[in-house]
């Protein structure tokens, strides 16, 4: 007996293709979807942490706009805040792992980048099922 | 204390992020230590010890109801410290900063 034979794939067990078959207007906007939900988890995250005054600067200073650019972010918030930075990177990816379903957890390798990814492609997953 | 200790000390540890973000979003809150470590999902032991620091930092106080030594946040000692953070911050040049 086949047991482990199924037609139904966990999405989130199969990342790699389903993106690309999104038609590029979709990807588009799954791209911009997902871009809003990082941008706002980033926000709440370093305000929830360090306060409005804190979070004002971070974006005069451009952190909050870069948050797009996994590494450029990651650069700049460790000039400010250097071991600190992995604390709020954890933040940003609890917080944005719990609005899009995924576990999370906190024993394992962290990976601000990596961690990035997964919920990118979880997101577009998600907005190829809707 | 320098606004850099400060971020030192409130980032020290993943636990105490986690610590800070409770807090800051339900400013409210009292609890006792086994409490605080169950809303963030860790045991008391890994709770203890930051919960200690953010103590001594004045962030959060102490008081007993009770049987119970409880927890909460010290809203105007909070708002000072991170006021200290805010102008440290303000102070340091990170890459592509003009």
């Amino acid at each position: 007996m086949r047991v482990s034979d199924s037609s139904w794939i966990n999405p989130r067990d199969n990342f790699e293709s389903v993106p690309k078959s999104l038609s590029p207007d979709q990807r588009f906007a799954a791209e911009r979807a997902f871009s809003s939900v990082l941008v706002n988890t980033v926000r709440e995250a370093v305000g929830d942490a360090l306060g409005r005054n804190v979070l004002e600067i971070l974006t005069s200073k451009g952190l909050i706009d870069a948050s797009n650019n996994s590494k450029e972010f990651d650069s700049k918030l460790r000039s400010l805040f250097g071991n600190g930075a992995a604390v709020l990177e954890r933040i940003v990816v609890k917080d944005l792992n719990r609005k899009l379903g995924i576990p999370y957890d906190s024993e394992a390798r962290f990976d601000y980048e990596k961690s990035l990814e997964t919920a990118k492609e979880v997101s577009f997953v998600e907005s190829r099922l809707k | 204390m320098s606004g850099s200790e400060i971020l030192s000390t409130l980032l020290g540890s993943e636990v105490r992020g986690d610590l800070l973000v409770l807090f800051h979003r339900n400013p409210g809150l009292i609890d006792t230590v086994d409490g605080v470590a169950r809303r963030i999902g860790r045991t008391t032991v890994a709770v203890i010890n930051e919960v200690r620091e953010l103590l001594e930092l004045g962030v959060l106080r102490q008081k007993r109801i009770g049987a119970f030594e409880v927890v909460s946040l010290d809203r105007a000692k909070d708002r000072e410290l991170l006021e200290s953070v805010a102008n440290h911050l303000k102070t340091v040049r990170i890459s592509g900063e003009k």
